[in-house]
């Protein structure tokens, strides 16, 4: 088990965003979570990556550390990396920037030697950047690396917050919905650099998406969430034929012919 | 010509090298009086702190307007410590550092809490706070100032008057451009650039947000710390309250956004464009503090990234054109 959660809570007010959710997660696998909009995916990830406290008595655990209570930069050095929802490009900076920036936990020098400025920070540094460059050719980006990410086009800012997510050769890569807003062409070109990445890597994967073609073709596995809840876990077909998992996408129990019409958007 | 840029890539302090070469041989050559080399050196000091300011609010994105106080540290540290115990400049120096430093700790604790004009607020607090506790204390000397600071001498070798202290300055100068360059040009540097655009992403990658935030107050209170020595020994060596108000950080401020905010040259150029049209402004006094402040106005609305990014956009247009040959107008 690479990520473990017990009885994981959080609430804000009176609102139960997460609920004492068990979750497990074996390495090398695709997961996919899905749920309807507000039924704590996000607020899910933000607490396994640390940028939200959990409540007292839930337990996370990540390749064998104790998470529950690390910062969130602690959890990124044991290998856990994540996209998030709203890209958080870093505007102002170069491509290249952006993607060596996410190399940080790798960086190998001390800095006393950075402020000395010693001949090998600068050779490290050089070979940086070549790692990056190559990585950035993988994505397709290779020809803007010196423009700012904010003059790239939606499609391509989506590529670079992915490789500035793999920047630090993470062991979980936790992403959410990596394919908001693209075009079905777009979309089959990024699932395919994905499972590209996850095999160069041996990357367990965690994907938030509200395109349920994506989810169904790629993941091994599908957790449901609702209002907080794991209302269900199973193989893709398991749960496409759950009867919670249809009740809270649909509202209301449907026959077979009907649900497959209204999932196979 | 290849082989010399690859040797300058490998040991850029090589380049330092010839660049205080040749910078030694300017007042010789170029200068025609010692008011000339008096405003050298107030360039250099104002380098020195723009180079510091440009770590924090360029790099690290965190709005301090407090850095004139930090500058002021420097300066009555090194003051005191004459008037007091009768050291000189190549002891005030260091302790003025590190006395600086700690200052610059207390400054970054609220940027954990505080970001953007809240931040400003609480930095500019600060620094008034130090001005006006050096103002109304006897033992800075208050309103009278401290004076008749010593020159350093070096080996029986007295820099007394402005041409000779210019080495000095000039020496402080290129040191600190050289640690201010292989710090920010590192992953350090990028850190710094991560918070500024991002904290939470910046700390989902792995960076320690709070820690890069004091560190970058620290370094760049060094710099103004080692600045406000060098300005404290310079040749009159007198040092008044008055020279560390709000009016001084605004031309701190419009030095490092008309050089451009989070360019490695920034502060380096926009000390040197603001010192001299401050100086050939001084007839103009009663309208200086409306040309520094027109002048940020200006700047970032039109060219939001400085002269240096203005520069660098030029060249990477360029470049982008003739690798891809389509045009990119943005």
């Amino acid at each position: 088990m690479i990520l473990k959660t017990k009885q994981l809570s959080k609430s804000f007010g009176g609102l139960k965003a997460i609920n004492k959710v068990d979750f497990e997660l074996p390495k090398n696998e695709i997961r996919g979570i899905i749920g309807p909009n507000g039924s704590g995916k996000s607020t899910f990830f933000n607490l396994v990556s640390g940028i939200y406290d959990s409540d007292p008595g839930s337990y996370i655990e990540f390749d064998g550390h104790d998470i529950t209570f690390a910062p969130p930069h602690e959890i990124a050095t044991y290998g856990l990396s994540r996209t998030f929802q709203l890209l958080r490009l870093y505007q102002d900076m170069t491509v290249i920037d952006n993607v060596m920036s996410g190399y940080h936990t790798r960086v190998p020098y001390k800095f006393f030697d950075a402020v000395i400025g010693r001949k090998k920070i600068w050779d490290q540094e050089r070979a940086i950047k070549e790692e990056m460059m190559e990585l950035l050719s993988f994505v397709g980006l290779a020809d803007y690396a010196e423009l700012n990410a904010s003059e790239l086009s939606g499609g391509q800012r989506r590529l670079l917050v992915l490789a500035r997510a793999i920047a630090m050769k993470p062991k979980l890569l936790m992403l959410d919905e990596p394919a908001a807003g693209l075009s079905p062409v777009n979309v089959d070109n990024l699932m395919k650099i994905i499972m590209q990445l996850k095999e160069k890597y041996g990357l367990t994967l965690i994907i938030i998406e509200h395109i349920l073609k994506v989810v169904m073709d790629t993941c091994n596995s599908v957790t449901v969430f609702d209002h907080g809840q794991k209302i269900a876990e199973g193989t893709p077909a398991q749960v496409k034929d759950d009867n919670a998992v249809i009740e809270a996408y649909l509202g209301k129990k449907m026959d077979d012919e009907e649900m497959r019409k209204a999932l196979a958007v | 010509m290849e082989k010399f840029k690859s040797i300058i890539r490998d040991y850029p302090f090589i380049a330092f090298i010839i660049a205080f070469i040749i910078l030694a041989f300017v007042p010789s050559v170029v200068f025609t009086d010692v008011y000339q080399s008096h405003l050298a050196t107030l360039i250099f000091v104002n380098i020195v702190v723009a180079a510091g300011l440009n770590i924090v609010k360029g790099y690290c994105g965190q709005v301090t307007v407090g850095h004139v106080g930090l500058f002021a540290v420097g300066s009555y540290t090194a003051g005191t410590l004459f008037l007091y115990l009768g050291l000189g400049f190549w002891a005030t120096l260091p302790i003025a550092i590190i006395v600086t430093a700690f200052f610059g700790v207390a400054m970054g604790i609220p940027s954990f809490r505080l970001e953007g004009p809240y931040l400003a607020l609480a930095t500019l607090g600060g620094g008034e706070a130090i001005r006006l506790f050096i103002e109304n204390g006897n033992f800075f000397r208050s309103t009278f100032g401290i004076s008749d600071i010593p020159t350093p001498s070096l080996m029986g070798y007295n820099f007394d008057s402005p041409d000779r202290y210019y080495f000095i300055s000039m020496t402080i100068m290129i040191i600190a451009v050289y640690f201010s360059f292989s710090i920010l040009r590192s992953g350090v540097g990028r850190a710094f650039m991560s918070i500024r655009e991002d904290p939470i992403c910046a700390a989902a990658a792995g960076i320690n947000v709070k820690k890069y935030k004091i560190l970058a107050f620290i370094l760049s209170a060094m710099f103004a710390g080692a600045a406000g020595a060098v300005y404290a020994h310079m040749p009159p060596g007198y040092i008044h309250p008055n020279n560390y108000t709000v009016i001084e950080m605004v031309t701190f401020l419009a030095m490092v956004v008309l050089g451009g905010l989070g360019h490695i040259w920034g502060g380096i150029i926009g000390a040197i464009v603001i010192t001299i049209v401050y100086d050939l402004t001084r007839p103009l006094y009663k309208y200086q503090l409306l040309i520094f402040g027109l002048t940020i106005v200006l700047t970032i609305l039109f060219m939001p990234k400085g002269l240096g990014g203005f520069i660098d956009r030029y060249f990477l247009e360029k470049r982008f054109k003739k690798k891809t040959g389509t045009e990119k107008t943005t």
